[in-house]
């Protein structure tokens, strides 16, 4: 991979100060990785935790597993324990662009706390990332227009994590749901009868067994001690 | 209580009734001498104000040479970026990456190489297109992401063919506005007469496309003896590419769109302009027109005989189309509403665009600016629904081309209305040379299809595809119009167009034009009614407990 570094003009682009002491970013006509980090550990660790080799994929056919998507990844969440060293080889299986980012990592590490890696079609990309102790949920996705809105989104959780993020595929509902038709058969509308007029009925049955239910309520009042003595 | 009782209590109820009748309260009520204020609706909050002008690149209106490239100046507001144009002019493998770093294109969505006619400037030609959706859906909550906006508060679902770019798809991370190269209309793409050129559609959506050379010299099927005329049975699918091979051999204004759903499709905004190019030397053209309007590097054969060059894609969008891809995520229930339930031939057209914007933002980029006696090329495409009758105001314009073939002389039209059917492209010239008949003479003159709903924007005018073709002598220093900040204080304003503000609602008529207030209430009659209401109320309960009790004795 003939990869041009320009650690040099990311200077330019990214308006953070803290860009100059760390960070790079590799493109070429395959793709591009930006903000790996292998080596700088977060302040809020003294060594790395565990290797995580992790392998995830992208592409339309990922979301074959799930109704109502059109791009996934191959997995949805990645649990990891503080200070975890991740090794991603993030694989896109179509012919399209996909992008994999992580989003919420510390800014001093991390220019505007996003690990970016983005496959301009068909390949593979290695890269690694450090994450910090805290126990926290983080994004996962691929911000091409529609990719995360139509399932190409995923969380890794370091100890545990913070909760779900919201319209994970097969994990977690989403905010602004679709709205389908019921499926409303004969036997539906069966139920729906039958309960109408077994609610009819309830009052009718109170009447005719007023007489049983009275003693038996005092019966079970009496075994409470709380009816009144006469 | 007698039975004469019961009766007389009867009548009475019904006279009670009769009473109420009369006394109903109405929605709506005739005014006496004096009808009501005028309400002034356009308050001092001006929140929803936007600056006509936010000028955040001036330094992009100036002629400039990049990468060797010579850009023209461009005095609009918001002028195309340059760097875009240097890429789109050398390939996106023939610039620096400092330059590239300038653009959101990806490493390999434009490039070009061999000179197969040693004539000084590439000859194959490889364009990558991907489909982005604009104003979308999102699960994630009741907003649109990748937002395009295309008049103030106006954001319709749309489609665009996009180069292929890279990184974020939003401005910035605390934005859901969709990053400059993300916009319509589809780029105009510019290739040369006898150029091998390649056409790759990645399509990156979510539901089928294709890509069809409308009009453009093309075979059948490519080498290989695949599709090449992408017709329907040859859709690309999601996650999947295609490749497109032509190497025209006719110069000219033509079409790429999509031909997959075709009427939608294309109505969603999956249409271009694709202009060939006369073959000439050292003619590096600017592949990619982003935004369409002025082609800031024109060809060789354009430079011989015109000062100027401007793309203008004309576009219309039926807001019920639109909001289907808005009120859904799932693939399969947008597909059912919009190949099943949405029916074309009931359809409307509620937004007109000139290069993506209606009036006023096509103020900001989509004006033609002009000094006296030059001699102006326009390529117009209508890619709307409907017909157009482009109308420019001051001027008489000549017909030079139509559907990308050369006029005769004799059948050189000059005119001040051009008819311009679905899909068809007219070339025209313009004139601004001051002799009554080619120009009146400099100004800030109107230009707009003078079919009626084209000049507004559901319905709200002005708006629509209203543009201007302003001498430079009226633009101020950031290319905005200059004697209109009043009508820019009222349009510059999604209230506007969300039609909650009177028209005329300022200034020295605004008492008299302004909204009229409401009427108020009329208390005695209400307070009539409600006792006579009451009254019947009460009667018809005591009836029913005097039959009661009668019952039970």
């Amino acid at each position: 991979m003939k990869a041009f570094i320009i650690s040099l003009l990311m200077l330019g682009i990214i308006e953070s100060a803290s860009a100059m002491n760390h960070g790079g970013m590799l493109m070429d006509e395959k793709g591009m990785i930006m903000n790996a980090n292998s080596d700088n550990l977060p302040r809020d660790c003294t060594k790395i935790s565990e290797n995580v080799d992790i392998t995830i994929r992208a592409g339309q056919k990922h979301a074959l597993k799930f109704t109502g998507k059109m791009f996934a990844f191959d997995q949805q969440e990645w649990n990891v324990k503080p200070c975890a060293k991740i090794n991603i080889t993030f694989i896109n299986d179509d012919q399209i662009r996909h992008q994999l980012m992580i989003h919420g990592l510390p800014g001093y590490l991390y220019p505007e706390g996003m690990f970016h890696l983005e496959l301009n079609g068909e390949g593979q990309l290695q890269a690694s990332l450090i994450m910090p102790s805290q126990k926290k949920t983080y994004l996962v996705h691929c911000e091409v227009p529609q990719h995360m809105e139509k399932g190409m989104k995923a969380q890794i959780k370091v100890d545990g994590g913070d909760g779900d993020l919201p319209s994970i595929p097969g994990i977690s509902q989403p905010v602004k749901a679709d709205v389908y038709p019921v499926d409303w058969t004969r036997l539906t509308t069966a139920v729906l009868l039958l309960c109408v007029l077994a609610g009819c009925a309830i009052p009718f049955f109170f009447i005719i067994n007023a007489q049983v239910i009275k003693s038996m309520i005092q019966k079970m009042l009496a075994k409470l001690n709380l009816l009144p003595k006469h | 209580m007698t039975q004469k009782h019961l009766i007389l209590i009867i009548l009475f109820v019904i006279v009670l009734v009769a009473i109420a009748a009369f006394f109903i309260p109405g929605s709506t009520h005739k005014a006496g001498i004096a009808p009501p204020a005028t309400v002034y609706n356009r308050s001092a909050d001006n929140t929803s104000i936007e600056k006509p002008c936010s000028n955040d690149h001036p330094e992009w209106r100036p002629a400039q040479v990049i990468e060797g490239v010579t850009i023209d100046a461009a005095p609009s507001c918001e002028p195309d970026n340059p760097y875009d144009i240097a890429t789109s002019v050398k390939g996106t493998n023939n610039v620096s990456m400092a330059t590239l770093m300038q653009t959101n294109l990806a490493q390999d969505a434009l490039t070009m190489t061999d000179d197969l006619d040693k004539d000084g400037d590439p000859d194959v030609i490889r364009i990558k297109l991907e489909v982005v959706e604009l104003n979308g859906a999102s699960p994630d909550g009741e907003f649109l992401i990748n937002t395009f906006a295309i008049a103030p508060g106006i954001q319709p679902g749309l489609w665009v063919y996009a180069p292929k770019s890279r990184g974020m798809a939003v401005k910035n991370f605390n934005s859901v506005v969709a990053n400059p190269l993300l916009r319509a209309p589809s780029p105009v793409i510019r290739v040369e007469q006898g150029d091998k050129v390649y056409i790759t559609l990645e399509n990156s959506h979510y539901l089928p496309h294709t890509i069809h050379l409308h009009g453009v010299d093309h075979p059948w099927l490519t080498a290989k003896g695949e599709d090449n005329d992408g017709m329907e049975e040859h859709a690309v699918y999601p996650g999947k590419s295609h490749t497109y091979e032509i190497q025209p051999r006719h110069a000219g204004t033509m079409l790429y769109h999509c031909h997959v759903q075709t009427a939608q499709h294309l109505m969603m905004g999956l249409s271009g302009m694709f202009i060939v190019e006369e073959n000439q030397p050292n003619n590096w053209l600017q592949t990619f027109n982003i935004g369409a309007g002025q082609v800031r590097h024109p060809s060789v054969a354009v430079k011989k005989t015109y000062s100027q060059e401007y793309d203008l894609h004309y576009q219309s969008v039926d807001k019920k189309l639109a909001q289907i891809i808005q009120n859904a995520n799932d693939p399969r229930l947008i597909a059912q509403k919009m190949t099943r339930d949405y029916n074309m031939t009931e359809s409307f057209e509620n937004y007109f665009m000139l290069n993506g914007h209606s009036f006023p933002f096509t103020l900001r980029d989509a004006m033609i600016t002009a000094d006296e006696n030059e001699n102006i090329k326009l390529h117009i495409a209508n890619l709307q629904r409907s017909s157009i009758a482009l109308h420019t105001h001051g001027h008489k314009a000549t017909v030079i081309a139509l559907d990308g073939v050369d006029q005769p002389a004799g059948m050189q039209i000059t005119r001040d209305v051009f008819d311009i059917a679905p899909a068809q492209r007219t070339d025209v010239l313009l004139q601004t040379k001051n002799d009554g008949l080619h120009s009146y003479g400099p100004g800030l003159w109107m230009f707009h299809d003078h079919v009626p709903t084209g000049t507004t924007t559901d319905g709200m005018e002005p708006g629509g595809n209203i543009a201007i073709l302003a001498y430079k002598s009226y633009l101020d220093e950031q290319g905005m119009p200059k004697m209109h900040d009043e009508l820019f204080d009222q349009v510059f304003n999604k209230d506007y167009y969300a039609k909650k503000q009177a028209v005329w609602g300022v200034g020295d008529f605004a008492p008299l034009l302004g909204d009229a207030g409401l009427i108020a209430p009329n208390y005695l009659q209400i307070i009539i009614f409600g006792l006579v209401t009451g009254l019947i109320i009460g009667l018809l309960v005591f009836l029913v407990l005097v039959y009661n009790r009668k019952q039970k004795q």
